[in-house]
């Protein structure tokens, strides 16, 4: 901490004044922490943002602000970035796509007891049935 | 029960909730524009009405509303928007805030929670008639607190530890013990002055404790934060009775600075977002284990 402090804050009777807009950290701290919560219709999951605001606390006011000085770190979380959300998405739809595949040429075989199985573990079980 | 003006809603519309008041006049309110940019409505039932707006069901889908909020710009939007329209619904009278993104399918969804829960969000809002939010935020500095306060009450310095502040040794004192003697002297200063940074908040917030009607200490912000201000030892809100506001930020600033303070901010006045619980809600406070920022982390670090 290199700020000059004030060397004695005790001795004068009161600390001056800091009048300031609410920042960007204060109305998320009530507006996302505070407040009726009820379940509406529509969820959503607040886990997600609330650790966004937890990082957004240690520096910032402001997201302009924070992109001034080169902060954009949600830029390459995989864990907010909504870019890593398409791609577990697309990972999920392969898996599945990879699944039927698999399950039809087991299927093919004649060993159509393995089918429902495959899509557990689509490439050990096609496997097995062909044996 | 006469609504404002609307247009016939959608079948599968998206009713974005801002906060609950009394019935009763709400020119206030017109001409507001809120998260969606679409008109400030207004939902009656009884005693109560709800502040809410009409949002584009495709734009504030689940899924779509879960990916604008994780964006920090557009989250920074949102709540910024939610908190105007809040703030201006506050400056009409007593009003329970609702915590950002709380949406419904329909006005009658909407009604039937002002119904349902009549008895509970009357007797919050008369709780809150005449009394306002005010943020208190503090900062110390660990090291002049312990050089100014460590000597008139020293802690245990441990077995055999000479006092943190017994100056630095001589220039002959240079063998490992007297090394390990100094060190543990620092590290006795750093725990002593964080000890009595904690308690310099514990002292500010019992004073104002004791001159509002309710309090509540948010979780204190991670210190890096405050690299410049030295560490933040009270983020709290207290309720507080309207007229005596100026009087209220006034005391802050004087405990703050009895209690060796360097820094205190006033926010405010808020809508009563801490408070929106009701007088009930205090007794049982919320697990602060589960919402501390290190169990977040801790649980979406796998």
């Amino acid at each position: 901490m290199t700020r000059a402090w004030d060397p004695a804050p005790a001795s004068r009777e009161r600390l001056p004044t800091h009048p300031e807009p609410s920042s960007l950290v204060d109305i998320l701290e009530r507006v996302l922490d505070k407040g009726i919560v009820v379940a509406g219709d529509i969820r959503v999951d607040l886990l997600d943002i609330e650790l966004l605001t937890i990082r957004l606390r240690l520096l910032i006011a402001s997201v302009d602000r924070a992109k001034e000085m080169g902060i954009d770190w949600w830029e390459h979380d995989p864990t907010l970035s909504s870019g890593a959300r398409d791609l577990a998405a697309e990972n999920r739809q392969l898996r599945e796509r990879i699944g039927t595949l698999e399950a039809g040429r087991a299927a093919g075989s004649g060993s159509r007891a393995r089918r429902a199985e495959s899509a557990v573990t689509p490439s050990t079980r096609s496997r097995k049935s062909s044996q | 029960m006469s609504d404002c003006a609307a247009p016939p809603l959608a079948a599968h519309d998206a009713i974005w909730v801002y906060a609950i008041r009394h019935s009763g006049d709400h020119a206030g309110l017109a001409g507001l524009r809120g998260i969606g940019r679409g008109q400030i409505r207004t939902l009656h039932s009884g005693p109560l009405t709800a502040v809410v707006e009409s949002v584009d069901p495709g734009v504030f889908s689940a899924e779509q509303l879960q990916d604008r909020l994780s964006d920090p710009a557009e989250l920074e939007a949102l709540a910024r928007r939610h908190h105007d329209v809040v703030a201006a619904v506050a400056a009409l009278g007593p009003t329970l805030p609702f915590r950002l993104a709380t949406v419904y399918r329909t006005d009658e969804r909407v009604r039937g929670l002002l119904d349902q829960q009549r008895d509970e969000f009357c007797h919050r809002l008369g709780w809150l008639a005449g009394r306002t939010e005010c943020g208190i935020k503090a900062w110390a500095d660990p090291d002049s607190l312990f050089t100014e306060r460590g000597t008139a009450e020293p802690a245990d310095p441990g077995p055999g530890g000479r006092p943190a502040n017994a100056g630095p040794p001589g220039p002959a004192d240079r063998s490992g013990a007297a090394y390990l003697s100094r060190r543990r002297a620092e590290l006795t200063a750093r725990v002593e002055g964080q000890r009595l940074a904690a308690r310099c908040g514990e002292e500010i917030h019992a004073a104002l404790g004791r001159l509002a009607v309710a309090a509540h200490r948010h979780p204190p912000r991670d210190s890096r934060t405050d690299v410049d201000e030295g560490l933040m030892v009270l983020n709290a809100a207290y309720l507080v009775e309207t007229a005596q506001l100026s009087q209220f930020a006034e005391s802050a600033q004087v405990s703050a600075a009895a209690a060796g303070a360097l820094k205190v901010v006033v926010t405010g006045p808020w809508p009563a977002y801490s408070f929106a619980d009701g007088p009930d809600a205090l007794t049982c406070t919320r697990s602060l284990a589960l919402r501390s920022p290190r169990a977040h982390l801790r649980r979406t670090s796998r």
